[in-house]
């Protein structure tokens, strides 16, 4: 590749201010000599004045006010969840604690046998397992008791 | 307030005070940092995504993922550079969803083409841009841009209208200092015969 023909991928740059110190140098000298590649500086050099002064486009009305609500919407929203999970996690460990105590004043009321359509209610497995479902029952009526209420409240904002 | 800043290690790394209020969640601070960038940040995603609202909608998700990433933003790191990459991350995202491909792909004919016509511009030949109005080169300019790869639309504005340093540019794009340089050079190159093209077109005509 000739010089003039290696200096010439640097001319675009050099409207940029992309090049480095060496191919700056190299450049100039070249320039100093070759009227063509002064006269595509002078160009470049448009170029590069325009760009500085394209048409801005302006932003839309109330942006910053639109984006602001949206990102606390987006954080109440996501501190509404873990107030929730939270909220649901000590229900359910209260619920438990609930039906583990039941179960102790059951056996020693009813001596270890509570027996309906021959099933032995206060038996540690069955009450578990009645347990639970009243439990993940509950947690469910409560999440959608909590989901209604906070969208009747945001409603109402 | 010495002491106040020596208990303060954010304070003394020099970090924007209204950075450091956004991350406390300080509701007027974000509102600063917000209008601080608006016009620089809308202006980035309106050339990068060319419409309005698909800018406006990038606009929104940009500070959305700023609240959720302020937290582990190293301060040592230019924060406009930060802020812009995020742009960047999520204009990507949403190219694909919308398109299966992503931002980068989208200019390899567009950079062969810019390429190969400002090569046989004649040196001694009126310039495009020369052969205009003053008050018609902006609007022309503008337009050719609009026509260009996206990542050369990006390129373009980040160097000549954000004034961004090569490196920052590399950060923003995610790519190496060396394809910066090359896309730069390629998208002005593209630039330029676009401008050929049409100011040709218009006198043909």
């Amino acid at each position: 590749m000739s010089g003039h023909e290696s200096i010439k991928e640097l001319l675009a740059l050099a409207a940029g201010g992309a090049l480095d110190a060496p191919e700056q140098r190299r450049l100039e000298e070249h320039a100093r000599e070759c009227p063509a590649c002064r006269r595509e500086l002078e160009i470049w050099s448009a170029y590069s004045q325009g760009l500085h002064q394209l048409p801005q486009p302006a932003a839309p009305a109330q942006l910053v006010e639109r984006t602001r609500a949206r990102v606390w919407q987006e954080r109440a929203s996501a501190a509404d969840r873990r107030w929730d999970e939270m909220m649901l996690g000590a229900l359910a460990l209260f619920a438990w604690t609930v039906g583990l105590t039941a179960w102790f004043v059951a056996r020693i009321f009813t001596g270890g046998a509570l027996v309906f359509l021959g099933t032995n209610l206060v038996r540690f497995g069955t009450w578990s397992a009645i347990s639970t479902v009243l439990v993940w029952l509950t947690a469910a009526v409560a999440a959608l008791a909590l989901g209604k209420r906070r969208r009747e409240f945001r409603r109402a904002l | 307030m010495i002491l106040a800043a020596a208990m303060n290690p954010e304070a003394l790394s020099g970090v924007d005070d209204t950075i450091v209020r956004v991350r406390r969640g300080d509701p007027d601070a974000l509102t600063a940092l917000i209008s601080r960038y608006q016009h620089r940040l809308y202006r980035y995603l309106v050339r990068l995504v060319r419409e309005p609202a698909a800018a406006d909608d990038l606009f929104q998700q940009t500070w959305l993922r700023v609240m959720e990433k302020i937290g582990r933003y190293d301060a040592r790191r230019n924060f406009e550079a930060w802020l812009f990459s995020v742009a960047h991350n999520l204009a990507v995202d949403s190219w694909r969803l919308k398109r299966g491909d992503s931002l980068d792909d989208t200019g390899d004919s567009g950079e062969t083409r810019g390429s190969a016509l400002g090569d046989r511009l004649p040196l001694d030949q009126p310039d495009a841009l020369e052969r205009l109005l003053d008050f018609e080169r902006g609007a022309m300019l503008a337009a050719c841009i609009h026509e260009l790869p996206a990542i050369h639309r990006e390129v373009l504005t980040l160097r000549f209208e954000e004034d961004m340093k090569l490196e920052e540019i590399a950060e923003v794009a995610g790519i190496p200092l060396a394809t910066v340089k090359s896309r730069l050079r390629r998208a002005l190159e593209g630039l330029r015969a676009a401008m050929e093209l049409r100011t040709q077109g218009g006198r043909g005509a």
